[in-house]
């Protein structure tokens, strides 16, 4: 058991219980609020591996902009506050879904746990590498996504225009 | 130093509390929740294979950073049809029957 | 120069004249008949040329740029030959001073109409294919020339399309012919087979020595050939209107008389005879007398040319008197072919008749459509003494009725003595039972050609009978006039034609000195034909009936053919009908049901495939998906 590990322990605590609550909250707003102390918590188990750059931009993104948005989405789909048993499906159905998220977990687990058995020094990324591989090695990749993150700003606002008249919204 | 099998865990946990997320809610902005949270599970075993060595070109966290852009890029779309649904049907409820007359199929 | 050049220059002019008139009639209707009058008199002289030309033959143009002989393709000689002799120049000249006369005449028939270029620039084609026709020494040139006269004589006979009557006459006239057509196409290209050319005095060489050297015995193809000249003379009986064919001929009154008169005189229905007169070789020698082919012609001959003339006598119209004249005539013409002792006399009596019936009747029908155009109708009770007061009418229409009569000395009476004569030779040997038949049946023709020859002059040159024509009688007009048709009496040009017509029916007899000649005169024939024209005139003279009185119930019966109308219908167009239906029945109920089923088949697979789908929600859904990725997954990592 290493420092890094009692870190790293916390920080993975945190994030699994702040997920599973997030999953499992009445409340809807709650829910999203969940959300950002789950990404949170991601963000430091990336500063725990020392990636810190990804920590950086995961809180700035995800918890700066991504939930902000899902926020703004319940407000638009007058989200109600207040516990509500209707976020969620029948007690069967979201059974099943716990016996399909374990079987997943316990697959990703039965995967991943015999290759992590011995302890390994984590291996520093300066921030200079990274951006030199950005812009080195990734550049057209990178540039890819540009084009990606402009056609999704398009498509959004053209998924936007495609209401129907008003007087057939509420049926 | 660090036992990897911890972060792998983690990302196991995420993933599968994501994929519960997914199945288990019914308001479609909170399966986009749980979309997230198997989108960070990802980055996270991403992030640790980098941590561990041999990556050449710091393919685990740029490739993180891709991950992230790519859904924050997702997110925005799929918050659009979410609202635009809401508009068209009034609810966003998925377990509610598929409507046949909306999208042209079936007679 | 020679002759096929002259006729082939005519032939190009025609031709070409067709779609320059058509479009002349866009700028001005004057200038387009013109350019038709022109184009048929610069034909007509090129003609005459051909005449004085030195004869022969030759390949048409056109045709040697693919090298004309033997084709690879086929193996079949297609050598393209046009040609002329001096009888075939005489036919030519003939046909061409006839569409000369049709189209001057046309010129001021059809002043007022605003169709009139469409017509000129049909009657130049149509002159154009029967030249072609008359030139040719090529079966397949020759049903070229067949074809595009079909089309002609369609377009000419509807030409008032605006009226019902005109169009039904001419689909009919169009079905009928082309129904027989196919028995044509089947013959020529039977004969080409059996022959292995086209060119007809090679084919005429060739299967005529070919079946005379084998045993007579039967064999040697000489059924093969037969089929073919029954083939050949189904067609022929079709497009000469004869029995069973007749009955188009009538209702093609319905065209403009210069169509008639160019239908009638030179071109569409004797275009068999002549056809004919060119296979003589093969149908009177080469199978000798007692053939299908020849008992078939014979037969619908005699009783073609009894019964049209027989029509003809009771007929309530004028212009059907005409009509169903033509086809006694054609019958006549065609009587030598079935059974002349060789091959010359035969063609050389059937082509002197297509030669003078040409004349007279362009002169009738001309005639009759000047006095229709005064009368504004040409009903019998119209007509009846319109002529009266005028000497050209009474000339020129007697003495087309006269040659039409066949009185000795005009052209016609020539002619037809060749007819008789030939066809009653006495000579050993041969088909006496059809000879006796035709013979019998032209001596009869020949009274009862009388006959309605003086019915008809006493129509138009009789006083008109006192009693008055009551208003509601039930005479057939054909020509009612059109809008427009109040231009009165002709001009000088059109009185000059009818005046030169008229001429020569009396001058044509000098072309039987010439090219035509038929060699001796039995006086015996001539003595008795000069009685039974007697015997017919007295007849005709005291039976005829009284236009001005209802038509009694066997001329309304004549006027309408006897029925052959309804016998079409019933025989041909019914059975087709009910043919066709039962074809579409078939199609509809059993062959569209394999795909009906198939599409059947599609939608109920769909509607089971999309059945299960009906009810589905999103959320059901992602837990199969989550199901499929596990269990996906699961097997990639130890399946």
């Amino acid at each position: 058991m290493t420092s890094l590990d009692i870190a790293f322990l916390a920080t993975g605590a945190i994030t699994v219980a702040a997920a599973l609550l997030a999953v499992t909250t009445r409340h809807l707003v709650h829910s999203a609020l969940w959300l950002v102390l789950a990404l949170g918590g991601l963000a430091g188990c990336y500063l725990v591996l020392g990636a810190e750059l990804v920590a950086l931009v995961q809180v700035l993104v995800y918890v700066g902009a991504v939930v902000v948005l899902v926020i703004f989405a319940m407000m638009l789909t007058r989200a109600p506050i207040g516990p509500s048993p209707d976020h969620s499906t029948s007690r069967l159905h979201r059974l099943l879904a716990a016996v399909l998220g374990a079987g997943v977990t316990a697959l990703l687990l039965a995967v991943l746990l015999p290759l992590g058995g011995e302890v390994v020094a984590r291996t520093p990324v300066s921030t200079t590498g990274i951006a030199e591989d950005i812009f080195g090695t990734w550049v057209w990749p990178f540039e890819a996504l540009s084009l990606l993150l402009l056609i999704a700003l398009i498509g959004a606002f053209a998924v936007s225009r495609l209401t129907r008249p008003a007087g057939e919204v509420r049926r | 130093m660090i036992h990897p099998a911890l972060p792998y865990a983690v990302a196991a946990a995420l993933i599968g509390i994501g994929t519960y997320g997914i199945l288990a809610r019914r308001n479609a902005v909170l399966v986009l929740i749980g979309v997230e949270l198997v989108l960070g599970g990802a980055g996270l075993l991403l992030v640790t294979a980098g941590a561990l060595g041999g990556d050449r070109w710091s393919s685990g966290n740029v490739l993180t950073l891709f991950v992230i852009t790519i859904a924050a890029a997702e997110v925005v779309l799929a918050l659009a049809v979410i609202v635009a649904v809401f508009r068209a049907r009034g609810h966003i409820d998925i377990t509610a029957p598929a409507d046949p007359g909306a999208n042209g199929g079936g007679s | 120069m020679t002759g096929p050049h002259y006729l082939q220059i005519a032939l190009v002019v025609l031709a070409a004249g067709a779609p320059l008139i058509l479009l002349a009639g866009l700028a001005s209707r004057r200038i387009a008949s013109g350019l038709a009058q022109l184009g048929a008199l610069a034909a007509a002289t090129c003609g005459v040329a051909s005449l004085f030309a030195g004869h022969g033959a030759q390949a048409l143009p056109v045709l040697r740029i693919y090298p004309p002989g033997t084709s690879d393709l086929t193996g079949v000689d297609f050598p393209g030959h046009v040609a002329t002799d001096p009888v075939i120049a005489t036919i030519a000249v003939t046909v061409l001073a006839v569409v000369l006369a049709v189209q001057v005449y046309a010129g001021w028939y059809l002043r007022d109409d605003d169709r009139q270029p469409a017509f000129q620039a049909t009657v130049s084609l149509f002159a154009a294919a029967m030249l072609l026709l008359v030139i040719s020494r090529d079966l397949i040139l020759t049903l070229v020339g067949w074809e595009v006269m079909g089309w002609c004589s369609y377009l000419l006979i509807g030409h008032w399309s605006r009226k019902a009557t005109a169009r039904r006459a001419a689909y009919k006239a169009f079905l009928v012919t082309r129904l027989a057509d196919v028995g044509f196409v089947i013959g020529v290209v039977a004969l080409i087979a059996v022959a292995g050319t086209s060119d007809i005095d090679a084919l005429n060489r060739d299967v005529v020595s070919w079946l005379t050297s084998c045993s007579p015995a039967g064999g040697c193809g000489r059924g093969a050939v037969d089929f073919a000249m029954t083939a050949l003379i189904i067609g022929v009986l079709g497009k000469s209107a004869q029995i069973p064919f007749q009955d188009w001929l009538i209702d093609a009154m319905e065209g403009p008389t210069p169509a008639s008169a160019l239908i009638h005189a030179a071109t569409m229905v004797a275009a068999g005879t002549w056809v004919l007169s060119q296979l003589t070789p093969v149908l009177r020698v080469g199978l000798e007398g007692t053939s299908v082919a020849s008992w078939v012609l014979a037969l619908a001959v005699v009783a073609t040319m009894v019964y049209a003339a027989f029509c003809a006598f009771f007929q309530t119209d004028v212009k059907r008197v005409l009509a169903w004249s033509t086809i006694s005539q054609v019958a006549v013409m065609l009587s030598p072919l079935a059974v002349a002792p060789g091959a010359e006399s035969g063609s050389a009596a059937a082509t002197g008749h297509l030669f003078s019936h040409a004349i007279f009747k362009a002169l009738l029908f001309l005639t009759v459509g000047w006095l229709a155009v005064l009368a504004g109708s040409t009903a019998a009770r119209d007509l009846d003494g319109i002529g009266a007061d005028s000497g050209l009418a009474r000339g020129v229409w007697g003495l087309g009725l006269i040659s039409l009569a066949g009185v000795p000395l005009t052209v016609g009476g020539i002619s037809k003595e060749h007819v008789i004569d030939v066809a009653s030779w006495a000579e050993d040997g041969g088909a006496h039972l059809q000879q006796g038949i035709v013979t019998v049946a032209l001596l009869f023709t020949v009274a009862l050609t009388a006959a309605y020859a003086t019915r008809a002059y006493e129509i138009v040159a009789g006083r008109r009978s006192t009693a008055e024509p009551d208003a509601d009688g039930a005479a057939q007009a054909v020509f009612t006039p059109a809008e427009g048709h109040e231009h009165g009496d002709a001009g000088p040009l059109v009185k000059a034609v009818l005046i030169v017509l008229a001429i020569a029916t009396l001058a044509g007899g000098l072309a039987f000195l010439g090219p035509l000649d038929p060699g001796h005169v039995n006086v015996g024939l001539l003595a008795l034909s000069v009685a039974l024209i007697a015997v017919g005139v007295l007849v005709g003279w005291y039976l005829r009936p009284d236009d001005a009185l209802p038509p009694s119930r066997l001329m309304t019966l004549a006027s309408n053919g006897f029925g052959a109308d309804t016998a079409y219908r019933q025989l041909v167009a019914v059975p087709v009908l009910a043919l066709a239906r039962l074809v579409a029945f078939l199609d509809r109920e059993v062959v569209e049901t394999y795909v009906r089923g198939a599409g059947w088949g599609s939608g109920l697979a769909g509607w089971a495939a999309e059945w299960p789908h009906r009810r589905e929600r999103v959320a059901t859904n992602l837990v199969w998906v989550a199901i499929g990725l596990l269990a996906i997954a699961g097997v990639a990592l130890w399946g």
